[in-house]
């Protein structure tokens, strides 16, 4: 009996040595989660402001997967002096800077923007341009801090330090769902350490076979406003013609 | 067609618009969308604060319809000023066709070009509005001109050809007006417009090629036209007793390019163009007509820059004259630098601008600082200057009307 139970218990270790993941691993895992080779959909900004006073900024978005690029394009939808705005962005997973392009109807031509306005607000929200994008795993240092509920929920938090000591935040802490790897929470701290910024995911959802994150809010805790985001009409592998992320794309 | 006549045409038009939209949307087509904005525009000038150098209301529509196969876009403007008539214009009413790997637009649109901003190198299909200046909007210099444009693209790549039959011309300012160019002219002087125009025709159409390529280590564009320069050539003929001026527009073949592309923590900007057959003015009386015909050469290096929100961006820009003669009044080399710094504040509420031409050649400027407040999601207040520094030159010239403006603008 003795010798079972003992036999047990080492199984149950070994088990549970195996499954522990490392902060990387489970970023990685986070990082190549399947989004399908194209995707589209609405995206809805509210802006709240700490009196309450709120403002709406609605875009269209598309995006398409190809080898170490991702391509994404957004047409602004609203307010109505920037409708018609387009900006386009290039990522590629080997970390090389993205490219990035707005088109504004008014001048009738698009624009080469330069890459460090990365960290710049998207839309005068409390999300970056980078906060946006699919950061690589690469881009920082990766540590497995605990396991803990968020609600019902069971995640891993891990602490990301940026190799680049000049990056917009000098760390980030995210939990991310067990077993499922979708962020659920992350913290942004700024330069001084101290914290800037609380992503929270209110709504996430399988679609077409896809785990989609559907309702966010990011509040900037030092200012104390935030921004309710909202991406509906989501819809996975379309055939988005590769003709999308061109200058025509951008202009029709 | 009297002016009086056309705008009760032109607002028929619209109305039948309006009447037609619910009709279409009722039977499940998709309607007409309409945006725009509306604008009071009101600037007094800084050396007489009595005087009003602008009181402008504006209306700007766009009328947009589209589909897998086309669409049709009009862009009907209503200019009221307290000095001027009621003026209506439509900038832009063009038809497109979406063939596979080929967009065909017809009709009066604008056509920009080039990735120099605030000044025109390869930027020559669609003729500017000088009435005011570079004052205005760039989407307000700019007009639109008639014409066939074929746009063939496959993946980043895009050849785009226009062809215009009817020849639109610089609109200058009024001699009256403050912004009228400085001219060596007398004062009384007979003015002959019997070759300020072409007549549309085959022969007077004016071409225009532009290939243009997207990638990540560079964006191109190489262009090309054969073409009537937009501005006048002054041709002048003193007789005893009188000076007669008549304004000429000649034909000019146009070669060049621009190219962007990111370095480190920026962005290279530059273009170039050789035109060839120009005009220019002389003071030589020995000259026929005191202008003469050159080739010149027109190029801009820019670089952009952001970091934390602030955008930073300036040009140096260069006209050189080829075989430059004395008695020119234009200089063998004409240097500009421009400087533009721009930030938001307050979540994107609040926007700080500073554009400024600086003519290197006579140490004359054009400093233009903006402030904007958004008053609510499409309903902004701008507050400006437009000051002219120097005493000479482009910009020196007009250093009685520096002014002091406000914008208040409703987007739709």
């Amino acid at each position: 009996m003795k010798k079972t139970m003992a036999t047990i218990a080492a199984l149950m270790m070994a088990a549970s040595g195996f499954a522990q993941l490392t902060g990387s691993e489970v970023m990685k895992k986070v990082y190549e989660l399947p989004t399908g080779t194209d995707q589209q959909g609405q995206l809805t900004m509210t802006l709240v402001h700490k009196s309450g006073e709120k403002r709406v900024r609605s875009l269209q978005q598309f995006s398409k997967k190809t080898g170490m690029e991702e391509k994404k394009v957004m047409f602004f939808l609203a307010p109505a002096d920037v409708r018609g705005t387009s900006f386009m962005n290039w990522s590629y997973s080997d970390g090389r800077d993205d490219d990035q392009w707005i088109y504004l109807p008014a001048l009738k031509r698009s624009k080469r923007l330069s890459s460090d306005s990365k960290s710049d607000a998207f839309m005068g929200s409390d999300f970056t341009y980078d906060d946006l994008g699919e950061r690589h795993p690469s881009k920082d240092q990766h540590t497995l801090l605990r396991e803990e509920r968020v609600g019902q929920t069971m995640c891993y938090v891990i602490q990301s330090k940026p190799v680049n000591p000049k990056d917009t935040y000098s760390k980030t802490i995210s939990w991310v769902v067990k077993d499922v790897y979708v962020g659920l929470k992350k913290e942004f701290y700024d330069q001084d350490g101290r914290l800037l910024k609380v992503l929270s995911v209110k709504k996430y959802d399988k679609i077409d076979g896809y785990w989609t994150i559907l309702e966010t809010e990011m509040h900037n805790v030092q200012k104390q406003h935030k921004t309710e985001m909202k991406f509906e009409h989501v819809q996975y592998d379309q055939g988005i013609p590769d003709s999308k992320f061109t200058e025509r794309g951008m202009t029709i | 067609m009297q002016t009086t006549t056309r705008f009760y045409v032109y607002m028929a038009f619209v109305w039948m618009y309006i009447a037609i939209i619910p009709k279409a949307h009722s039977q499940g087509l998709s309607p007409i969308e309409w945006t725009g904005y509306l604008r009071n525009y009101t600037g007094v000038l800084l050396q007489n604060t009595s005087d009003l150098s602008i009181v402008q209301n504006t209306l700007n529509l766009n009328l947009d319809h589209r589909s897998s196969k086309g669409g049709i876009h009009v862009n009907p403007t209503l200019y009221q000023s307290f000095d001027r008539e009621l003026e209506w214009n439509l900038r832009e009413a063009y038809v497109d066709v979406f063939l596979p790997n080929l967009d065909v637009r017809l009709g009066k649109q604008q056509i920009i070009w080039g990735k120099a901003e605030g000044v025109f190198i390869t930027d020559v299909v669609s003729p500017k509005d000088l009435r005011e200046f570079l004052l205005p909007d760039f989407s307000e210099i700019r007009t639109g001109i008639t014409a066939l444009r074929l746009n063939w693209y496959k993946g980043a790549h895009q050849l785009e050809w226009v062809w215009s039959p009817i020849f639109t011309p610089t609109r200058m300012p009024e001699s009256s007006s403050i912004w009228a160019p400085d001219t060596p002219l007398p004062a009384q002087v007979t003015w002959d417009y019997s070759a300020a125009t072409h007549t549309a025709s085959i022969e007077n159409s004016e071409l225009f090629l532009r290939y243009s390529l997207m990638q990540n280590t560079f964006d191109l564009e190489l262009t090309g036209g054969y073409f009537f320069y937009d501005d006048p050539a002054l041709n002048v003929q003193r007789l005893p007793g009188s000076t007669i001026v008549r304004p000429e527009y000649h034909r000019v073949s146009m070669g060049g390019g621009s190219v962007s592309m990111p370095w480190k923590s920026f962005v290279l900007r530059g273009e170039g163009a050789f035109y060839s057959g120009r005009h220019f003015q002389t003071s030589n009386p020995a000259v026929e007509g005191l202008h003469l015909e050159k080739n010149n050469l027109h190029y801009m290096l820019g670089v952009d820059y952001a970091w934390n929100g602030l955008r930073l961006s300036t040009q140096f820009i260069q006209e050189t004259i080829l075989e430059h003669e004395a008695g020119m009044l234009q200089e063998a080399h004409e240097n500009t630098l421009t400087v533009m710094a721009n930030k938001t504040f307050l979540r994107e509420k609040l926007g700080v601008k500073l554009f400024s031409y600086i003519g290197l050649n006579r140490g004359d400027a054009l400093v233009r600082p903006t402030l904007s407040y958004a008053l609510d999601d499409g309903m902004e207040g701008i507050l400006g200057a437009n000051l002219f520094l120097g005493s000479s030159g482009r910009f020196g010239q007009y250093n009685e009307n520096d002014m002091l403006y406000a914008k208040l603008i409703y987007h739709f």
